[in-house]
């Protein structure tokens, strides 16, 4: 018997910590701006503080470093960084790691499927690319929608990666999925299911560190909170929406920028599972800024 | 007490995890299955509209042309208005730069100026000699600011918003709310033809009336008629005078709908109308099912003439589009659904049924004909394509595909990808040699060229069972009399296999843009080890090469947009290819 009433109290005070824990998780405030020039860039003989990777060339596929120190800036690609097919999402950690997710450009020819789900990694000294995580498969995964990894964010004091993925998604099954990624070991440490997330960001609001990402399937912004190991702390919140803003009125999120006043520079496309490609960049940039006393984001521009 | 710490054992475990596989969302209700994409075009037969097509007409003829705010307005406000327009940078918008021809502009409002307005104005200004000017540029969707002050007899200040549109007058309200209630779409689905009085919210800009027309890039408006606890949006063309589309909604308790745009309107709709289910045609002789795919195109099924199975399953697997401007430059594009699929050019209209007329305008049969159109075509690099079913009361049939450009330049080829699956389990496939047929025996390919030999009658192939039951093939000539101007094909016929698939299931992108030889994809399911074809089930593929040309008067796989009576239009010049069916005299009737 106290045996067993040692036991409640130690989970009456366990279960009494992780609760109050979900609610408030204070972190110290940084931007979250930690990436580091790859060693690699300088032995190619590029200059790295004016060098950038991109993914976004429609004619070069893969991931292409530019060098825009001189007037006519140098492309540099390794043969690796092209094996992946056509690339989509980047981050890059604090010792210079690049990290990459493969997504379809027109067509699926050189981005089957079965590899949609895989973050590569870029070594910061060799410069070569190669799988980091593979990231698990639903079994029901069919040929409608073409997409797996679609968004990356990274988080520097607890080197995580997010990765948003919506493999196995249907029009009727919302089955994407958040990960939290160990950045150094590739272990994944813990995933929210079940939401189709598109682009993602890290800010800081209300004294918390937060998770920020755009639905793919709306133009809804939702927040988590992180702990400072960078652990999903609690369920999604509602923060704000796109809707009826910018020319479309129903941009989808692509990517979520914190900048250093706390507000967030939110990047909106139109997407809609498809592999339509605009021939001019249709994004729209809105900025949000977070109300103290409201507890509320309102839209500035 | 074992109850207490189950429960909080599930609290320690589950307080901070997020665990949930899937979330499933409710499938199409009856509101987006009965919503209506209109297919009005032109203007209304009425006499607002007509009479505002001649002012407008009149304003174009001006040497300023711009049609001035038809909303009642002050004498201070028309001073304003005076300033802003005998401006020679606030008009400068208003003509096309190169060949000054003029835009449909138009003030839409003369306002007093707010503060905000002001803000990047130096002084001196008195605030409340100043007013603000809107013009509405409907040709680029575009809309200019002034800022005049009256007392200085000067405008102050010019803005230029692209892709944006000001707050529409009163007078194009009522436009809107006429067009609205004369349509007969609108009448049948509110169950009466509603008054104005009914219409609600069409006061609002686009933005505020929460309606957009993001594909035409015009100003549209959603007059809005309440019935018990629905709501039907009405989208309203401005820049064309015509209905978009009708959708209900409920009108909710918990704030505003969602807005009914005009994309969402069309997607929405062709997804759950046609991409997620088949539909049933029966006409004339024929019967099948069709739909729309992920990637292959407008798709028919089970196809059967007097009651006689003829094809499995036709589509359009891809379009290859190779520019020999640049080694290797070019696209390969799947067509097909707008939501959850693999398709870079979508269907924003639903499949079209049309009486099909002969040269003297006889009805000889019907068309199943579908577009697939890029948001910004005609502009470079985007795309629309046709693909087109004829069915004749006769028993012949015409599976066709068009490229009406633009695509990324002038020196384009278009390789189209069809695969067309007969339903006879036992056929044969043979060629013309220049005296007999010659049946193939094991899967291969031909191209059609120069010196192809055909029949008198046109026909280059011939697939029938052992009864001489079946077609003659004819392929592209230039003889079909839709602009075509010859198929110059690949055609390969491979044995219809299920275990692995060849393609009978939606297929991924089978090829890629740039291969000028056979390399098409269908070759995938020939070599290397070909089988035999006798008596077999047959699929044809036809891969039809199509050198795009913008030579004036000589366009071809081309379209250009050209300014006419202040907005732009679209001149066409599609290259139909694809092969005609006819049947062989055993199976005539």
């Amino acid at each position: 018997m106290v045996t067993c009433k040692k036991i409640l109290n130690a989970l009456l005070l366990v279960t009494i910590i992780n609760l109050v824990a979900c609610k408030q998780q204070l972190v110290e405030y940084s931007d979250n701006n930690c990436k580091k020039n790859a060693a690699f860039i300088n032995k190619l003989g590029l200059n790295a503080s004016k060098a950038y990777f991109t993914t976004a060339d429609k004619k070069i596929m893969g991931l292409v470093l530019v060098d825009a120190s001189a007037e006519k800036p140098k492309v540099y690609q390794d043969s690796s960084w092209k094996k992946a097919g056509w690339l989509a999402p980047i981050q890059i950690d604090l010792e210079g790691n690049v990290y990459v997710g493969p997504a379809p450009f027109i067509n699926v020819l050189y981005n089957p499927l079965s590899n949609q789900n895989t973050v590569y990694k870029v070594a910061a000294q060799s410069g070569i690319m190669a799988p980091f995580v593979q990231l698990p498969f639903d079994n029901s995964t069919q040929t409608q929608n073409p997409f797996g990894i679609i968004g990356l964010a990274y988080l520097c004091e607890a080197n995580t990666l997010y990765v948003s993925t919506v493999a196995g998604s249907t029009i009727q099954f919302e089955k994407g999925c958040v990960y939290q990624v160990d950045a150094t070991t590739g272990k994944i440490k813990n995933k929210i299911s079940g939401i189709d997330v598109l682009g993602m960001g890290i800010s800081y609001s209300s004294g918390q560190r937060k998770l920020y990402f755009g639905k793919a399937r709306n133009s809804e912004v939702y927040s988590i909170t992180l702990n400072e190991k960078g652990d999903f702390i609690g369920e999604p919140i509602f923060e704000f929406s796109l809707q009826g803003l910018g020319i479309r009125g129903d941009d989808k999120v692509r990517r979520i920028k914190s900048e250093k006043d706390g507000s967030l520079v939110v990047y909106g496309i139109e997407f809609n599972f498809n592999l339509v490609a605009p021939s001019e960049k249709l994004e729209t940039i809105y900025k949000f800024v977070f109300n103290e006393e409201q507890k509320k984001w309102f839209f500035l521009l | 007490m074992g109850r207490v710490i189950q429960l909080l054992l599930l609290l320690v475990v589950f307080s901070c995890n997020n665990q949930r596989s899937q979330t499933v969302l409710p499938a199409y209700t009856d509101d987006v299955l009965q919503s209506v994409i209109a297919d009005t075009t032109g203007y209304y037969n009425n006499e607002i509209l007509q009479q505002q097509l001649k002012i407008i007409n009149k304003a174009l003829q001006q040497p300023i042309p711009i049609l001035l705010c038809e909303d009642t307005l002050n004498s201070k406000q028309l001073v304003a208005q005076s300033i802003a327009v005998n401006d020679s940078v606030f008009v400068n918008g208003c003509k096309n730069v190169v060949t000054k021809q003029p835009y449909r502009c138009e003030i839409f409002g003369v306002y007093p100026a707010r503060e905000s307005d002001m803000a990047a104005i130096k002084a001196p200004y008195l605030l409340n000699t100043c007013f603000r000017i809107e013009l509405y540029n409907y040709a680029l969707n575009n809309t200019i600011v002034a800022i005049v002050d009256n007392s200085q007899q000067k405008v102050l200040a010019i803005q230029n918003n692209n892709q944006t549109q000001p707050d529409i007058p009163a007078y194009l309200k009522k436009i809107a709310i006429k067009i609205a209630i004369e349509s007969p779409q609108l009448q049948q689905a509110y169950g009466l033809k509603p008054t104005d009085k009914d219409a609600l919210m069409a006061s609002t800009k686009t933005a505020l009336n929460r309606s957009h027309c993001e594909r035409s890039r015009h100003l549209c408006v959603a007059p809005t008629f309440v019935k018990a606890n629905k709501a039907l949006w009405a989208i309203v063309d401005l820049s064309d005078f015509k209905l978009v589309g009708l959708r209900w909604t409920n009108t909710g308790t918990t704030g505003p709908a969602a807005p009914i745009t005009e994309r969402k309107l069309q997607d929405d709709k062709i997804t759950a109308c046609f991409c997620e289910k088949e539909t049933a045609l029966q006409k004339d002789d024929w019967k099948m099912n069709y739909m729309l795919t992920s990637s292959d195109g407008l798709r028919v099924s089970a196809v059967s003439y007097k009651n006689q199975p003829i094809l499995q399953s036709a589509k359009l697997v891809d379009w290859h589009v190779s520019y020999s401007g640049t080694d290797g430059f070019g696209y390969s594009d799947a067509v097909g659904c707008p939501y959850f699929s693999q398709a870079a050019v979508i269907a924003i209209d639903p499949p079209m049924v049309a009486a099909l007329k002969d040269e003297t305008n006889k009805v000889v049969g019907f068309v199943l004909e579908q577009t697939f159109k890029s948001e910004g075509w005609p502009t470079p690099c985007n795309y629309n394509y046709r693909q087109r079913y004829e069915f004749y009361k006769d028993g012949r049939f015409r599976i066709a595909a068009a490229s009406i450009g633009r695509g990324c330049g002038s020196d384009g080829t278009y390789r189209p990808v069809f695969r067309i699956a007969f339903a006879n389990p036992q056929n044969n496939f043979g060629e013309w040699n220049g005296n007999s047929w010659q049946y193939w025996q094991k899967e291969k390919w031909q191209l059609q060229q120069a010196n192809t030999a055909y029949t008198t009658q046109g026909y280059q192939y011939i697939i029938n069972n052992k009864n001489n039951n079946g077609f003659f093939i004819m392929p592209g000539n230039g003889q079909f009399k839709d602009g075509g101007k010859g198929d110059n094909a690949y055609v390969y016929v491979t044995m219809q296999k299920t275990l692995p698939d060849e393609g009978e299931a939606d297929l991924v992108t089978i090829g890629p843009c740039c291969n000028i030889d056979y390399k098409q994809g269908p070759e995938k399911f020939i070599e290397p080890m070909p089988d035999n074809i006798e008596n077999k089930q047959l699929v044809i593929w036809y891969v039809a090469q199509l050198k795009n040309d913008n030579t004036k008067g000589k366009e071809y796989c081309w379209a250009e947009a050209v300014l006419k009576n202040g907005m732009y239009t679209t001149l066409m010049y599609p290259c139909f290819c694809g092969p005609m069916f006819i049947p062989n005299q055993q199976n005539k009737n």
